[in-house]
């Protein structure tokens, strides 16, 4: 076992982990923080992707050990005082969400991509959620609500690709 | 769920090879984790320790000169290396094989140096290595040595290394700077995937180099090729050392045609 300190979405945890938790059962276990959700487990789908230290990363694919003393920020951190993130208003008024369990990777990867990139191209957009699975297959939909986040849109929403 | 194991990350080199020197074959190096945790998940490989090499001093470092050329260390992201100024236009054979490596998590997380001691026959970073002459360097508690990346992969995941070992840095040479080259990697879906089969083509100094992945036991090289000669008999010499083999994904001879395919459309595009 190790001790670890962490700064999830801010807040300071300290925890013993053991070498072989992954990042992600940490999250979901050990500090009850459920919005990234196992797909896969072995970096395919992209369900469990959060920030460490900013960057997009697949939780299931870092070992809790590793993180001590970083930060990272899970889709938990998006909302404030239950007000909606940008982004997460966007997907919302785009009909981005269909079943929902790959929703929370596709927002972190959204979040890290607009923090490199304010404004990006379709091709940086789909490059950013190249590593997010939808298995809804909606993908155009969750195309048009990152334009729709970085303010390229009319922000009206509504379903364009009926 | 993965197997108890003990989690070591050293902060030197004398540390980290002290570590490795301790546990022998008991010890598996970890870097980017992307294929080191998806082995100990699957049970494939059962370490006792697994040593995380990303703290060590010096680790993270990726410096361009124009003495030694590019240095590229083991905790050096995919990323990383995509980031670093000036690589599309003095190896743009490398920046394309790193940009067709996996999805934007996994290069923010998996290192170049994983990549080519992972030894997958379809390792993306490979085909650019090989062409562009790069070196590695070995490091154990016996010293260093060098081996050319030709040598350094072995078979399907095998290499030079042994137990007490860690590939330290891989040099890329600065006079294979300013090559031009392109990559090409067929693959089931537009999203990424593992390659079906890749090639690269390397143009430099009247050389030309092709590198296949995904269609032998290693990544080979085809070299002392022409810069002249016809995409004919550069694809017949590229047959001649592949040995692809039908596997769930496509058949032998799928992956033969695609490569004569891709060397073609790339002798066109690097022309």
């Amino acid at each position: 076992m190790m001790r670890i300190t962490v700064t999830v979405n801010g807040q300071v945890y300290e925890r013993e982990a053991p070498g072989h938790r992954t990042l992600l059962h940490f999250l979901r276990q050990d500090l009850g923080l459920t919005g990234a959700k196992e797909g896969c487990g072995a970096g395919e789908c992209g369900a469990c992707t959060v920030l460490l230290d900013g960057q997009a990363v697949n939780a299931c694919l870092v070992l809790a050990p590793e993180v001590d003393g970083r930060r990272v920020d899970t889709v938990e951190g998006q909302a404030v005082d239950g007000k909606l993130s940008t982004i997460q208003d966007a997907f919302n008024r785009n009909h981005a969400v269909q079943c929902g369990f790959c929703t929370a990777g596709m927002l972190m990867s959204t979040q890290d991509l607009l923090s490199r990139q304010p404004k990006p191209r379709d091709d940086d957009i789909k490059e950013a959620i190249e590593g997010n699975f939808c298995r809804c297959t909606g993908y155009l939909q969750i195309i048009e609500a990152v334009r729709d986040a970085s303010g390229r849109t009319d922000g009206k929403g509504g379903l364009k690709h009926a | 769920m993965l197997h108890d194991f003990e989690f070591r990350a050293p902060k030197t080199r004398a540390e980290l090879l002290q570590v490795l020197a301790d546990h022998g074959g008991l010890a598996k190096l970890m870097a980017g984790g992307t294929d080191v945790i998806v082995n100990l998940r699957a049970g494939a490989i059962k370490p006792r320790v697994v040593v995380d090499v990303k703290q060590v001093e010096g680790y993270g470092a990726l410096a361009w000169s124009d003495a030694e050329g590019l240095v590229i260390r083991p905790a050096t992201t995919i990323n990383d290396l995509l980031r670093l100024p000036g690589l599309r236009e003095r190896f743009p054979l490398l920046h394309a094989c790193a940009h067709d490596l996996a999805s934007y998590q996994i290069r923010n997380r998996a290192t170049v140096i994983g990549n080519i001691v992972n030894a997958s026959p379809c390792a993306d970073m490979a085909p650019a290595l090989l062409c562009l002459d790069a070196r590695a360097v070995i490091a154990s508690q016996a010293g260093e040595h060098e081996v050319p990346m030709r040598e350094f992969i072995t078979g399907v995941k095998r290499t030079v290394l042994l137990p007490g070992e860690v590939l330290d840095r891989v040099v890329v040479p600065a006079a294979s700077a300013g090559a031009r080259g392109g990559y090409a990697k067929l693959k089931r879906i537009n999203g990424h995937d593992l390659g079906l089969v890749a090639v690269a083509v390397h143009k430099h100094d009247g050389e030309l180099r092709v590198a296949v992945g995904s269609a032998a036991p290693t990544p080979v090289m085809v070299a002392g090729l022409g810069e002249n000669d016809d995409a004919a008999s550069v694809v017949a010499a590229a047959r001649a050392v592949i040995s692809p083999i039908s596997d769930l994904r496509c058949t032998k001879e799928y992956r033969e045609h695609m490569v004569g395919v891709y060397i073609r459309r790339l002798l066109r595009e690097v022309a």
